[in-house]
């Protein structure tokens, strides 16, 4: 998982470069596959590693909601920042973006520190199982 | 655990804010001492200017800024929650700005009184502040570099404070104590000791967090603090028992340790993703070449072979790489990313869910923060030059760093204007029609 954090900070690095230097068509792109590769870690996370720790810990109402609401928040801001993109503006998507790194940067700092090693801790013996459910999570479309 | 991760445990917006509003008016005033008695400030390090100008850089700017960044970082990087932030915040402030102000007096017209006024005010306000911070974090277990950082730099904090609140009664006092070797110590301990360490546990965490370099290895990392705090202390063994030799060994290391993290930041810096400079990594880029410069101006002066006096400037020049280019800049940098995200994440927080908020370019925007950034280099440029040529260049250089100071306030103040607006629009929004 921290793995496709990194990957994700690379795609959102290179469409940031393309809107930077002009290139939007690049930009739409390169956003575009960061927005998917994005939705797809949250999906995994959404679908299958917070309803383990939820299920194992019985804490529903705790870190992994905070971690949701935040999804949410990313989600509105990546949306904002495609609208940006398609019509044109780059000095508004540049400011979205600034935003959006930092939201993301943030929680993944809470996830990498907290979180997982929480879901380490918690779901050790189930780890091999559930790893390979959100690897093929990750990797399809 | 869960309170890491909640908004609601983030200490209230004023509390840091407060710090960061007041904290470039120093630099105005910083600027202000420079065109009016420059000649003398820049002439000795032992001027009553200097000291009062020093002062106002480190207690009114720097520290100011850390102690309302600690305040709202504490308990996102450490896990630590400090007791009535809002409160701890209303305490420290006025005391660390009417204390700053009045040892700047106490220095000026030689007053006792001014600096009495200044140990009391400043004593307090940190003995506060330290109280609340040092039981938060020493009760959080160290487990990554940053929060060793931390804690060492609270340690050093106190060292500092300590150590000024003496020199300032034996100034008051008129006590026949030799104090040049103590000052030294005090600058080690707060320049290195605390705003070093400090600079270096923070730098961890948003270096890689706002350039998207690689992460600092976590070795070098770990040693850093504890080997700055070892030098420091081996100078200051060497004070107490006058030997000379292990002074010597203390400076050497500290500088060499202080080099190779300047080094290494270089180095992730070179690997960022992010190609696109922005006004923070430039202030960081004179901060890192500054301080280089001004590191191999303090070997230089230690191997150098007894009996080579150098000029008086040559300190002079070493404060002013230090303070304008090195700390300065740093701190400037990370106040353009604080401020703004902080500003645009309580508008966010307030905001309905799914519903945007306006971005932080529309809170702060880059050509703000470039146009000020240009300012701040014409008026590091000048100070720097003007050590060589007081008579001709203490003015403008003074005046530069006075537009730098004010333009600073000017933007920080203008977000927060703009965040009031934004934020009422919104709340007349949530109403029902």
């Amino acid at each position: 998982m921290l793995e496709d954090h990194r990957h994700c900070d690379d795609l959102f690095a290179a469409a940031e470069q393309s809107a930077g230097d002009g290139d939007l068509v690049a930009a739409r792109l390169a956003f575009g596959q960061f927005r998917d590769a994005v939705l797809r870690h949250f999906t995994g996370e959404e679908a299958t590693l917070f309803p383990a720790f939820e299920e194992r810990t019985g804490m529903r109402m705790g870190p992994t909601q905070v971690m949701r609401m935040e999804h949410e928040q990313m989600r509105a801001l990546m949306d904002a920042a495609v609208d940006a993109l398609e019509s044109g503006k780059t000095e508004d998507f540049l400011g979205q973006a600034d935003s959006l790194l930092i939201t993301m940067q943030q929680h993944n700092m809470k996830e990498e520190n907290v979180l997982y090693p929480m879901c380490d801790q918690q779901l050790g013996d189930a780890a091999g199982a559930l790893v390979e459910r959100l690897r093929s999570e990750l990797e399809a479309a | 655990m869960q309170a890491l991760l909640s908004f609601e445990q983030s200490p209230p917006l004023a509390a840091p804010l407060r710090f960061f509003l007041s904290a470039p008016l120093f630099v105005v005033l910083a600027g202000v001492l420079l065109v009016v008695d420059g000649g003398a400030l820049l002439g000795s390090r032992w001027s009553p200017a200097t000291l009062a100008a020093t002062h106002l850089l480190t207690i009114g700017f720097m520290l100011q800024v850390m102690l309302g960044a600690l305040i709202q970082i504490l308990p996102v990087v450490a896990g630590a929650n400090l007791a009535r932030p809002a409160l701890v915040a209303a305490l420290v402030h006025p005391a660390i700005n009417l204390g700053a102000l009045a040892m700047a007096a106490g220095f000026l017209f030689a007053e006792a009184r001014w600096l009495q006024l200044a140990a009391a005010l400043l004593g307090l306000g940190l003995a506060v502040f330290l109280g609340v911070a040092g039981r938060a974090v020493f009760r959080v277990p160290s487990t990554s570099p940053s929060i060793r950082g931390l804690k060492l730099a609270l340690l050093a904090l106190a060292a500092t404070v300590g150590s000024g609140l003496f020199m300032l009664l034996v100034l008051a006092g008129g006590w026949p104590v030799a104090l040049p070797g103590l000052a030294n110590l005090h600058a080690g301990w707060g320049l290195a000791g605390w705003a070093g360490v400090l600079l270096a546990a923070v730098a961890y965490v948003v270096v890689p967090m706002f350039q998207l370099t690689p992460g600092y290895p976590a070795r070098p990392a770990w040693w850093f603090p504890p080997a700055t705090l070892a030098a420091l202390l081996l100078s200051t063994l060497a004070v107490v028992v006058d030997a000379g030799w292990l002074n010597l060994i203390g400076r050497l290391l500290l500088a060499l340790v202080a080099l190779a993290f300047i080094a290494q930041t270089l180095k992730l810096q070179v690997g960022r993703r992010r190609a696109r400079p922005d006004a923070t990594f430039r202030y960081w880029q004179l901060g890192l070449g500054a301080t280089l410069a001004a590191l191999l101006m303090l070997i230089v002066e230690t191997l150098l072979p007894a009996g080579v006096v150098l000029p008086a400037e040559w300190t002079v020049l070493l404060g002013v790489l230090v303070l304008v280019g090195g700390f300065l800049p740093f701190i400037i940098g990370m106040l353009y990313k604080i401020v703004p995200f902080l500003l645009w994440f309580d508008l966010q927080h307030r905001s309905l869910p799914g519903k945007a908020v306006p971005a932080m370019n529309k809170l702060l925007d880059e050509p703000r923060m470039r146009g000020q950034l240009h300012s701040f280099f014409v008026a590091f440029a000048l100070s720097t030059v003007s050590v060589a040529a007081p008579a001709w260049l203490a003015i403008p250089a003074g005046l530069a760093l006075i537009v730098a100071g004010a333009w600073l306030a000017h933007n920080l103040l203008r977000a927060v204007l703009r965040h009031r607006d934004f934020r009422r629009a919104g709340e007349t929004a949530k109403m029902p029609a």
